[in-house]
């Protein structure tokens, strides 16, 4: 259910600018089955590969038999560590400038690690082959608590990184350690809490996978694959291999959700490339779903303490943040280099107070490698719950209702640009008027009243609020960069002579709904109808140089791209009108897909008129052809937010948490396609139910994964999701061309912290501070019993 | 894991000993043991088929025979693979006196690791089925020597 806002259009629905409900260009295919996913593709003659994983968390490789396995037939070959190490492919950097083996020469780090690659003529005889290599192993100590793993004396899961001692892989801090401590010890109110944002998967339902495909004859190297940065994943490639970048072509499908989980390069990539550059056939390789739950880079993990200082009254001073990262046995995290804790220090959130400092150290463990930005636009996720739940602490200890400390803590509509007193500078926002309108979409009032007379009568009811910031939009090439590649993005548009359009772009589609989204920009830029053009990605031989698509970035960076090649297009439009019009270029003006001349509006030129002329009667000396292309470089980042509200019954025999209603009012200022928008606030809340409720990745005290299916690492379905009840707000970016801001991981991001604070509020008058997420019903059970409320 | 527990037999305690320190005999009585192969005096090797749940494995154990005290205490240790799964287990038995002439009372330990696939997707069962399991190997320990 949505509240139905008025979007400003200026266009026609039929040319279908911004603001329109465009149905999606993708879905035709969609729904007709008639997709195409790496799975799908099949070339002649091709191989696949399969992988040989470790039992043990952590173990020296004593030696490896393929004999067996070599006898099957069609098991072609065998490869493990030591044919990679004759070639230096062993290990491979990860985006974090850490280092991750491809397959490991005598030690594995932790449960279902690559050991060996089998590849066979068809997927059942790889699994055979799999299955009959014997790998013999010593076991080690391993570890698995990222505090024990800092402890003094801890075994070094580490010995290549002489550098990292201990364990620890590195410290970052942010903001003024000495005035934080300062204002806390002189605040009148202090509330602190110790929280941990547990590790969970992205569990798209496509799994990753690949074929690679080497053309010895004409040294060419194509690799089909899901990937979320086909670009980057190119130029990692080149790097590794050593092969040169014109010959390698990477080349995306449709894709079944990256989430984040797409971007990393994965050992799986390079064992194939290596397969099919040494038999000189296609290789495919597509994980399974356990492999996919078990050995693919997670999210979270983040053990966070946080404090926070206020006056009496409750106005917020500072705060002070402390976290414990688990990385796994190597950073292989996504993030921006300069941000080793991605953009964590954004957790100052909505609210207006000086002090603030936060420190982050991220560790070794017996565990697959991370953390990848799960929908959180790099660790804001882990931010937003921690400054979110502090928030509630601090209006349930002083007694006062927390959207009435919220109001009185929000930075100021007339504040921004706003500087946090962690560095960044918020571009828009007016959070009171996204508080108010949840809170009478909600009808907050009576929910209190209501809630009240419940807990006179021993019911468990709760309200829980969220009144998030995001930062997206990466990023600023001064700031942002991955192994030293800038974050721009990118757009390049042809127009056709016929007034068609090709655009192609620098990120890529994963249920975003580019093909539509993208083609609104031009269509609102330049008149063109948004059925007139088509929108193309994921093939580096024809896309233009782009980051890819995560943390929120495709509309505020390649969107930007796109609008400012439109408007390169729309210069050269005007001097090719003003010389069909015989007019000068300043006399023109431009409204509706046309160029009039100023006064006269009947001496006009359509754009499709332009473009047929800038092939057919270009003045001399001027180009022939339409068409741009555009580097675009973001000055800030962008800020979308929102505030939700959540309220939860909880049945008190079992512990099983309802959420009776869930109302999101967001505000990703200027809106493209009113429609899609709802759809990613609504699969974003529904991912955002996900781990406050259900999903975690938990180990056993030998380091075996214990959620390697959807048995047990639980995904909501329609059944566990609430009626969303969506409102917006519109307040623009001032920096960006389009006035967008991104808006796919916000539901992600503020979620969680509501559903937690309402069952903590359910609860504060028992006694109960905090519960960390998943909020199972067994946690609140024991809670319950402990309280002596359990029915 | 561990487990332990106590089993009665109706057998002296030498005999109750040369069996369990007999590859050939104790062997039988593993868990889903299909074949034995004896190397030497304290080593021999195990194919067993196990299984967790929907999950089934064809294991091959190394055993060895790490502590033999005649005829009061026996200790062995054995490492297994299947496919993606592995154990590691000590099994400790400690042979008194039984409260009748010519009776044993053996006190079990076994200190047991899975790791892998089995650990990981069997993970809610594997307590209850290595329980049920190990039970078993003793009851039959039992049965053979007392038949």
């Amino acid at each position: 259910m949505a509240v139905e806002m008025e979007v400003p259009t200026q266009t026609t629905p039929e040319v279908g600018g911004m603001g329109h409900s465009v149905k999606r260009k993708e879905d035709p295919r969609f729904i007709r089955g008639a997709g195409r996913y790496i799975d799908d593709v099949v070339l002649p003659g091709m191989l696949w590969l399969d992988i040989v994983r470790s039992p043990y968390a952590h173990a020296t490789i004593k030696g490896i038999d393929a004999s067996a396995a070599l006898k099957i037939p069609g098991v072609l070959a065998v490869i493990t560590g030591a044919d990679l190490e004759k070639a230096g492919l062993h290990w491979m950097p990860t985006l974090a400038n850490d280092k991750q083996m491809v397959l490991p020469t005598d030690t594995v780090m932790y449960q279902s690690q690559e050991v060996a690659a089998v590849v066979a003529t068809d997927r059942y005889t790889a699994a055979d082959g799999v299955a009959a290599v014997v790998v013999d192993y010593e076991p080690l100590p391993v570890i698995v608590d990222p505090f024990k793993a800092m402890e003094a004396g801890a075994q070094v899961l580490r010995p290549d990184r002489e550098d990292r001692p201990n364990n620890h892989i590195w410290h970052w801090e942010s903001g003024d350690r000495d005035a934080t401590d300062r204002a806390l010890e002189s605040a009148a109110v202090r509330v602190s809490q110790r929280m941990h944002i547990p590790r969970i998967h992205v569990a798209s339902i496509e799994t990753c996978g690949c074929i690679a495909d080497w053309d010895a004859i004409r040294g060419q190297m194509t690799l089909h694959m899901t990937s979320q940065a086909p670009h980057a994943i190119r130029t990692v490639l080149a790097l590794v291999s050593g092969l040169p970048e014109h010959n390698i072509r990477v080349k995306t499908y449709d894709i079944g959700g990256g989430f984040g989980g797409k971007v990393p390069v994965y050992p799986g990539y390079v064992l194939a490339v290596v397969a099919s550059l040494t038999v000189g056939k296609p290789v495919k390789w597509i994980e399974d779903r356990s492999e996919n739950l078990q050995a693919d880079s997670f999210a979270r993990d983040y053990h966070i303490h946080a404090e926070m200082g206020a006056t009496a009254d409750g106005r917020i001073t500072s705060l002070k943040v402390r976290t414990l990262a688990d990385h796994g046995y190597t950073d292989a995290a996504a993030d921006p280099s300069k941000f080793p804790a991605g953009l964590f220090n954004v957790i100052t959130g909505s609210y207006d107070f000086p002090d603030a400092f936060v420190e982050v150290d991220g560790v070794y463990t017996n565990k697959p490698p991370g953390g990848v930005a799960y929908r959180c636009s790099f660790r804001v996720t882990e931010a937003v719950h921690a400054i979110e739940r502090m928030v509630d602490i601090l209006a349930h200890q002083i007694g006062k209702d927390p959207a009435q400390l919220r109001m009185e803590n929000f930075i100021q509509p007339e504040q921004f640009p706003y500087k946090t007193p962690t560095g960044w500078e918020y571009d828009s926002g007016d959070y009171g008027k996204a508080l108010k309108l949840a809170m009478e979409m909600i009808g907050y009032d009576d929910l209190r009243r209501e809630q009240a007379e419940k807990r006179e009568r021993g019911q468990l009811m709760g309200i829980g609020i969220s009144s998030f910031t995001e930062i997206v939009g990466a990023g600023p090439s001064h700031q942002f960069d991955i192994l030293g590649l800038k974050m721009f993005d990118s757009c390049e548009i042809r127009v056709h002579p016929t007034g068609k359009v090709l655009a192609r772009i620098g990120v890529q589609t994963q249920g975003q709904g580019h093909e539509t989204t993208f083609a609104q920009i031009i269509a609102e830029e330049l008149g063109f109808p948004v059925a007139d053009i088509k929108i193309e990605y994921g093939d580096t031989d024809t896309a233009p140089y782009g980051l890819g698509t995560y943390a929120s970035r495709s509309t505020p960076v390649a969107g930007a791209a796109t609008a400012m090649a439109s408007r390169k297009i729309r210069e050269k439009a005007r001097h090719l009108a003003a010389h069909l019009l015989e007019a000068n270029p300043d006399d023109l003006e431009w409204t509706n897909g046309k160029f009039s001349v100023k006064g006269s509006p009947d001496r006009s030129k359509t754009i499709q008129e332009i473009a047929f002329a800038a092939y057919t009667n270009h003045p001399q000396g001027m180009e022939a052809g339409l068409e741009a292309v555009d580097y675009y470089d973001p000055p800030n980042l962008t800020f979308p937010f929102g505030s939700y509200i959540c309220v939860v019954d909880i049945e008190r025999s079992t512990g099983e948490i309802k959420i009776r209603r869930f109302v999101a009012v967001d505000d990703c200022g200027n809106i493209i396609n009113p429609m899609i928008v709802n759809g990613q606030i609504h699969g974003g809340l529904t991912m955002g139910l996900a781990p406050a409720l259900y999903e975690q990745i938990t180990y056993d005290e030998n380091g075996n994964n214990l959620a390697g299916t959807f048995m047990d690492y639980l995904l909501p379905t329609a059944v566990e999701t609430p009626a969303w009840e969506l409102g917006k707000t519109i307040t623009p970016s001032p920096h960006h061309p389009i006035g967008a801001k991104g808006v796919g991981e916000s539901a992600t991001v503020g979620a969680p912290p509501a559903i937690a604070n309402a069952v903590v509020d359910a609860l504060w008058h028992l006694g109960v501070r905090n519960i960390d997420i998943p909020i199972t019903p067994p946690k609140v059970w024991a809670i319950l019993q402990e309280k002596g409320v359990a029915t | 894991m561990q487990f332990s527990g106590k089993v009665d037999i109706k057998a002296p305690r030498e005999k109750v000993f040369a069996f369990v320190t007999d590859p050939q005999q104790v062997g039988q009585c593993g868990p889903g043991v299909e074949s034995i192969e004896v190397i030497d005096e304290t080593h021999f090797k195990a194919r067993a088929k196990v299984g967790v749940g929907f999950i089934r494995a064809k294991f091959v154990m190394d055993m060895e025979l790490v502590e033999a005290v005649a005829p009061e205490r026996a200790v062995i240790r054995a490492r297994g693979q299947a496919p993606g799964s592995a154990v590691d287990a000590t099994g400790t038995m400690t042979l008194s006196q039984g409260a009748d002439a010519g009776a044993t009372v053996m006190d079990w330990q076994a200190d047991l690791t899975i790791s892998g696939t089995i650990a990981s997707l069997g993970g809610r069962m594997i307590e209850g089925t290595a329980n049920k399991l190990i039970g078993q190997a003793f009851d039959c320990i039992r049965s053979r020597l007392e038949g």
